[in-house]
């Protein structure tokens, strides 16, 4: 009997995996199909690359022309796709002022994370903190910086230099982050930053308290809140787009996300502006009762 | 309505169940009952109607985790934020609780013989003194049960219960029992509401909201979580089967994450204690030089030290979270 039950179970999750495989076929299809009327609304010239599949010409398009500023017609393209970014971000109801990216996948990829990012930027969110369970590309951060520098071209043209780039270090704190100022502010995190921020900060507690600075019953909520809050004065992400399969937080500043929406998309991986925006009107729609 | 919900199974959730069960099972469920009140609008019946409707599922859900083989649950009764809704409704609610809690007084004996350990999660002093003194009786009656568990959040919020923990900690320091130096993420875990129960498997949240409004936050960081838009009145042993299954489509990715996290804290841990080693050996050393053998005898020192340290503290911590149970009941037969 167990051996059946067991034969039945395998069966059983044998069907949701084909099940979600069809559900994620399709919609790439739809999608293709969707693609392809804006396509041909948006540009005639690239009519015959429309026909080769949606997927591999969102690459393309991605990757324009590096040489943005020589070729006029990019140009304009590149000034006409951000003026169509903004206006959808004003469009929203309400837009994040944080968003944070959570990569709950195996295999990271530097343009399609730096894609993203550039997305956020363009429809004027103010804070993206990119997250990953092993801490990868808070390691190599100087990459995703350089990507993100070159994305911004492709994708916003010769005028990107309006999202200029600054280098920032943070000096409370040993890891290096990377900041882009001026309109966003990008922040890369690993574990580290989530539970073991805590314990610091329980730790420099305690060491007052050792040293009879204060007492254990002056140790309040706000108090934990304001010194895990960075000196510069950023809001709790109101929103999280989780890239991957799997559907857990994997330790993602459990401090801060009380409030914050989980939105799920299937991968980073070839992902497009129109499912971040989609997770970004899902986003707008859904309103919060803060314990009424 | 009782607390506890006798019967069986019917024949195709029984094979369902064992199905289920072929696979990995969730040890321990939390819940976020979201949708009572939108359920009695649904119905047009009084919003205290609705609430007493997500009682009553609550009953009927532990039943099926009892058949699921699942021990444990955790449910979100009632948030600090809570305090916020109108004055009749919280009345409402704290009356519901006081009734519940003196229906689960009668049933002494029937959760007896289910070995059901009733834990109540959050800080009591926000509470009426009568509720305090009827939730410290149930806790302490049922403290010795051992066969599953049930843990109710009341009058909690994470963030509170961090906080809370954090607090205990410095009391600790304040007593001398532990060093500041000693605080890590395990021991913040240990001083939390939560520290009996192993991490939550899987987190439900019903009624179609994607968020855990600060529900155990820091326990669910490596839980599957699963959002469901069935409102919690409407919950039905099937919406629970989904949710499993979702769960153990995500075991393998999920457990890998907890090995590593483990890992890495076990790593972090031994990084501390060097350091505190090290420092000891500056201190104390005399000048003598310091060799491979010295440093590890003195990191060897060091991690007994702590753990003696460590374990002292838990035990006067939990002496002190006992005896505060045990006054209110002590209490409320003098009164």
């Amino acid at each position: 009997m167990a051996l059946l039950h067991g034969l039945l179970w395998r069966l059983l999750l044998f069907l949701v995996h084909v099940n979600r495989a069809l559900v994620s076929w399709l919609r790439v299809r739809l999608r293709s199909v969707q693609g392809r009327l804006w396509e041909r609304a948006m540009a005639a010239l690239l009519l015959p690359l429309a026909l080769a599949g949606f997927p591999d010409q969102q690459k393309k398009l991605n990757h324009a022309n590096p040489d943005a500023n020589a070729n006029p017609v990019t140009g304009s393209r590149a000034a006409c796709r951000r003026a169509r970014w903004l206006s959808d971000g004003r469009s929203l109801e309400k837009l994040p002022v944080h968003i944070g990216l959570l990569m709950a996948e195996e295999e990271l990829s530097y343009t399609d994370t730096a894609n993203l990012v550039v997305w956020c930027m363009a429809v004027g969110i103010s804070y993206v903190s990119v997250y990953d369970q092993q801490g990868f590309f808070q390691k190599n951060n100087s990459r995703v910086l350089e990507e993100i520098v070159r994305q911004q071209q492709d994708l916003l043209g010769a005028d990107g230099s309006k999202y200029s780039v600054e280098f920032l270090s943070n000096g409370s704190d040993k890891q290096q982050h990377q900041v882009l100022s001026l309109r966003s502010t990008v922040k890369l995190l690993c574990p580290d930053d989530g539970k073991q921020s805590i314990v610091q900060v329980a730790q420099q507690l305690c060491r007052s308290v050792e040293n009879k600075e204060r007492s254990s019953k002056d140790i309040s909520v706000s108090m934990l809140d304001s010194l895990l809050r960075e000196s510069k004065n950023v809001p709790d992400p109101e929103l999280v787009v989780k890239f991957g399969p799997v559907d857990s937080t994997l330790g993602f500043l459990p401090w801060h996300i009380r409030l914050t929406e989980f939105i799920s998309l299937p991968s980073h991986r070839g992902v497009s502006y129109e499912d971040l925006f989609g997770a970004l009107q899902r986003y707008s729609s859904c309103q919060q009762r803060l314990g009424q | 309505m009782s607390w506890i919900r006798e019967g069986e199974l019917n024949l195709l959730e029984k094979i369902s169940a064992n199905i289920l069960k072929a696979g990995p099972m969730p040890k321990h469920v939390a819940f976020i009952m979201d949708g009572n009140r939108r359920f009695a609008r649904k119905k047009h019946m009084e919003r205290q109607e609705g609430h007493m409707q997500g009682f009553n599922k609550l009953a009927e859900t532990l039943r099926w985790c009892k058949h699921l083989n699942i021990q444990e649950v955790t449910v979100y009764a009632f948030s600090i934020e809570n305090f916020k809704r109108t004055k009749d409704e919280v009345d409402g609610l704290m009356e519901l609780a006081k009734q519940k809690f003196e229906k689960l007084l009668e049933e002494r004996e029937n959760l007896e013989k289910h070995g059901v350990c009733i834990r109540v999660l959050g800080d009591l002093n926000m509470l009426p003194l009568d509720l305090q003194q009827l939730i410290a009786k149930a806790v302490v009656t049922t403290k010795s049960h051992n066969k599953c568990f049930l843990n109710v959040c009341f009058a909690y919020t994470s963030r509170y219960e961090i906080t809370n923990a954090v607090r205990e900690m410095a009391w600790g320091v304040e007593q001398g029992l532990i060093k500041s130096s000693d605080v890590s993420e395990a021991l913040l875990s240990e001083c939390l509401y939560s520290n009996n129960s192993p991490n939550p498997d899987l987190l439900i949240r019903t009624s179609g909201e994607v968020r855990l409004s600060d529900f155990l936050l820091w326990q669910t960081s490596h839980s599957c979580l699963v959002f469901q838009s069935v409102l919690w009145p409407e919950y039905s042993f099937w919406n629970l089967c989904e949710a499993i299954l979702q769960f153990q489509l995500n075991h393998k990715s999920i457990q890998k994450a907890r090995d590593l996290h483990r890992e890495h804290q076990a790593f972090q841990q031994l990084e501390a204690d060097r350091a505190c080693a090290a420092e000891h050996l500056l201190q104390h050393g005399n000048g003598k030089p310091i060799d491979a053998q010295r440093r590890q005898e003195a990191l060897l020192h060091q991690t007994a030290c702590r753990e003696e340290r460590i374990q002292d503290f838990l035990q006067a911590l939990k002496h002190k979270r006992d005896s505060f149970f045990n006054d209110l009941t002590s209490e409320a037969i003098l009164a």
